[in-house]
């Protein structure tokens, strides 16, 4: 049997391990244009800001490659022909499958910006390893920088540009950071943390040119508003989009819409070629197509696929949402439903006095459906549990506790928070902002 | 990438093995050969009213504690465990290590370092050094390390004393701190680690039992008393001098801060012993951790906490002193220091994973 991965990401590398744990004859190939080794992607920053090194980021030791026996394979992967079961390198080197995985991730989404295409040089995401290589290259003390995305890469991008000693404004769009995940107050704690940093924040502010040298240097960006912004570097990030369209040059793609369509066994439309991670896009019966770009969804689909490719039967779902970031010195963990909270439902928001922490619970038909905890750590696996047990706030409020994950001596002071839940309760839903 | 300015340069040289931090290394070699095998330190030690080198080592040692730790207490305000933790051995170096021994001389008492026990100090357990102290210090001894040793070791782990007391551990964390990073994470430096330790050791409670020997019947056997001492002499220059003093410290800029704490320190073996049945235990939170490695990188003592946090295993290793910095360094909050009364003291013995994990056993 010869097993044969596009993409050494998080999820072609767990799909691959988890493929030897189960057969030990098989052969195993990964693949990948990127990089040599899986290394990890949300990693990026902090090897851009001399915290690690490159190597440092690769999770596991690279001999571990070899006793397992997983063969790496660099080099773009330009043509999949499903008849013959063939794959072509930009090499022209052609690697034969029996069954084959798709993970080749995710790729920065673009802008419809008056001049994009004639930036050349200066415009930079923050998501591969070559955006990592852009961005130092243009990265100088002293010089101006605009990122644009207020999302959580744009945030990182942000704090190494600063530690670099750059003058950094960020363009939002959006009335507060993140609204995707933050509500109204927390974003704007979180808001004046960026700037406490030395960050122009400027919320509600929508570019739509970029302006370049002869050469096509950026040098600045317009805005909605008709305000320029100066730059030597550009940071884009917003968002990210499957990596499916090189598929359309091949000479049988598989069936792709947002990504590469897949059943809730990670099957695509093509005879023993599956797709996981953020590149595939799940048709579950009876829900909306599925999309789920972070590093944790994509770990869960690559286990998953592997074992459906080995035979087994997998119906994914997605597990109860849970995610967590940390915005400059702020730490964020999000379970449940927050922002996409049903109509009706009750919120209850917190933040701590002399500490830049909140809470923020939802509650829908008399259950927990949500959590929004920032500037403190919690386990999430609890309050996992008392959304799927569906208790109420009043059975979770002086039970709090028991889900905090503070360091020792440093547990956040749940009492004034219990007090004020005690004394006032929750409040509808249009109250957050 | 490194940061743009001399500053920051150098900065980045001096912790990541550049020319600057050659220079440093050779720099601390050069002071501890000159400390162990000269006098010339005698003479500034005069001058400052001392009446031994070792004091003045002993305030050199303190200011180098004091000033890190000041530095870190900065660095890790946000962190409560990382600023109660160096306040208290800022505290101890400053009173229990260096002010009671001079306050002890004052009032004519024997030099005791109440910070220390054995096997870390091996005098301590040594009868023909501790029986000549007066009763209160004999008692201190030998209840410290035959009793708070193991007792505190199981409820908090190994950390009560190579994080929190240990003037080794004291240094590491506050003056090495810029080098914290540079220990080993290979599976290799893992395997090293555990003969080396387990030697010294070894050896050291080899030679303990020889001196009470030599004590009991060395009288009557002139031989047995001059081959023991001929071994004391031995370990004295190479576990005393050379593996804790010249090389532990003269590595910390090239090899990491824990090199004498990690592979040879005896009180850390016997420690380690301890943790694997005690309590203590770093937990990991399920499927949060995204393999940045961060905790791995800080690790003083080379474990590869990664290893474990993708694979969602808490556990507990003999080598972990606890100083909290995994978690501290972690951006998603994953790893908890915690003592904890255990159902399964095996969960932790199950992973002995190197770097990777065991065979067939990818949990993901």
């Amino acid at each position: 049997m010869r097993f044969v991965i596009i993409g050494n990401g998080v999820a072609g590398a767990t799909a691959a391990l988890a493929l030897r744990a189960r057969d030990p004859d098989a052969s195993i190939t990964m693949i990948s244009g990127e990089s040599d080794y899986f290394f990890s992607r949300t990693a990026l920053m902090y090897a851009y800001l001399d915290r690690m090194t490159l190597r440092d980021l690769e999770p596991y030791e690279r001999q571990v490659w070899t006793s397992q026996r997983i063969e790496r394979v660099r080099g773009w992967v330009r043509d999949l022909h499903a008849p013959s079961k063939t794959l072509t390198l930009d090499s022209s080197v052609q690697i034969g499958y029996d069954k084959l995985l798709i993970a080749t991730g995710s790729v920065a989404r673009d802008l419809p910006w008056v001049g994009w295409e004639r930036a050349k040089r200066g415009l930079v995401h923050f998501v591969t390893l070559a955006d990592l290589e852009r961005c130092e290259q243009q990265t100088r003390r002293g010089g101006k920088a605009v990122v644009v995305g207020g999302g959580l890469i744009g945030v990182e991008l942000v704090e190494c540009l600063i530690h670099h000693g750059m003058q950094v404004t960020f363009l939002v769009r959006e009335p507060w950071y993140w609204p995707a995940a933050l509500g109204g107050e927390e974003g704007l704690m979180i808001s004046d943390h960026i700037r406490r940093h030395g960050v122009t924040l400027l919320l509600e502010e929508t570019v739509n040119e970029v302006e370049c040298s002869g050469d096509g240097h950026v040098q600045a960006v317009i805005t909605d508003s008709g305000r320029r912004y100066d730059c030597e570097l550009l940071g884009v990030t917003a968002g990210v989009k499957p990596a499916a369209g090189w598929l359309a040059a091949t000479q049988t793609p598989p069936r792709t819409a947002r990504g590469i369509l897949t059943d809730a066994a990670f099957r695509t439309s093509l005879p023993d070629v599956w797709a996981a991670g953020d590149c595939a896009e799940i048709e579950i019966p009876g829900a909306a197509p599925l999309v789920e770009q972070i590093w944790y969804s994509a770990k869960r689909q690559g286990e998953q696929a592997a074992l459906s490719m080995l035979g087994d039967p997998v119906d994914y779902r997605p597990p109860i949402f849970f995610n967590s970031s940390k915005f400059f010195d702020i730490e964020f963990t999000t379970v449940g439903r927050v922002n996409d909270a049903p109509a009706g439902s009750r919120q209850f928001y917190w933040r701590a006095p002399e500490r830049e922490a909140s809470i923020r619970i939802v509650e829908a038909a008399g259950a927990v459906i949500g959590f929004n905890m920032l500037g403190s750590r919690w386990e999430h696996t609890i309050l996992e549990r008392w959304i799927s047990e569906r208790r109420p706030m009043e059975y979770v409020m002086p039970r709090l506790r028991e889900a905090q994950f503070d360091v020792e001596f440093g547990r956040l002071d749940l009492a004034p928070a219990l007090e004020k839940f005690l004394s006032r309760g929750p409040e509808p839903e249009g109250a957050k902002r | 990438m490194i940061r743009d300015g001399a500053l920051h340069k150098l900065s980045h040289d001096v912790r990541n093995r550049g020319y600057s931090a050659w220079m440093t290394s050779a720099l601390l070699f050069a002071f501890y050969i000159i400390l162990y095998y000269t006098e010339w330190l005698a003479a500034p030690a005069r001058m400052l009213g001392f009446d031994s080198k070792w004091t003045l080592y002993g305030l050199l040692y303190s200011i180098a504690i004091v000033s890190g730790g000041v530095y870190v207490i900065r660095k890790y305000r946000h962190n409560r465990y990382q600023v109660v933790r160096t306040l208290v051995v800022i505290a101890t170096q400053v009173v229990l290590a260096f002010s009671v021994p001079l306050i002890l001389k004052f009032f004519r008492q024997p030099e005791f370092y109440f910070s220390y026990l054995w096997p870390l100090k091996i005098e301590y357990l040594t009868p023909q050094y501790i029986f000549q102290l007066p009763a209160p210090f004999i008692l201190y001894s030998f209840l410290g390390s035959l009793l708070l040793v193991p007792v505190l070791g199981i409820f908090l782990g190994k950390r009560w004393y190579c994080s929190w007391i240990c003037g080794c551990g004291g240094l590491a964390n506050t003056f090495g701190e810029p080098w914290r990073h540079l220990t080993s994470k290979s599976a290799a430096a893992w395997k090293f680690e555990r003969i080396a330790i387990h030697t010294v050791l070894a050896l050291c409670i080899a030679l303990t039992a020889m001196l009470f020997i030599t004590y009991a019947v060395g009288s009557r056997n002139p031989e047995i008393a001059r081959q023991t001492y001929r071994f004391q002499e031995f370990y004295g220059i190479l576990v005393v001098s050379w593996l804790s003093g010249i090389i532990g410290v003269g590595l910390y800029p090239l090899g990491g801060t824990r090199v004498w704490c990690r592979n040879f320190c005896p009180m850390a073996a016997v420690l380690g012993l301890v943790q694997k049945f005690g309590r203590f235990r770093i937990t990991v939170k399920e499927n949060m951790c995204i393999s940045c490695g961060l905790c791995s990188k800080y690790c003083e003592m080379g474990i590869d906490v990664r290893a474990y946090a993708q694979s969602n295993t808490s556990f507990t290793r003999a080598s972990c002193v606890g100083c909290g910095l995994c978690a501290e360094v972690c951006p998603r909050g994953v790893l908890r220091l915690e003592n904890v009364a255990r159902q399964d003291p095996q969960q932790a013995v199950l992973v002995r994973i190197g770097n990777a994990r065991p065979q067939g056993r990818w949990a993901i």
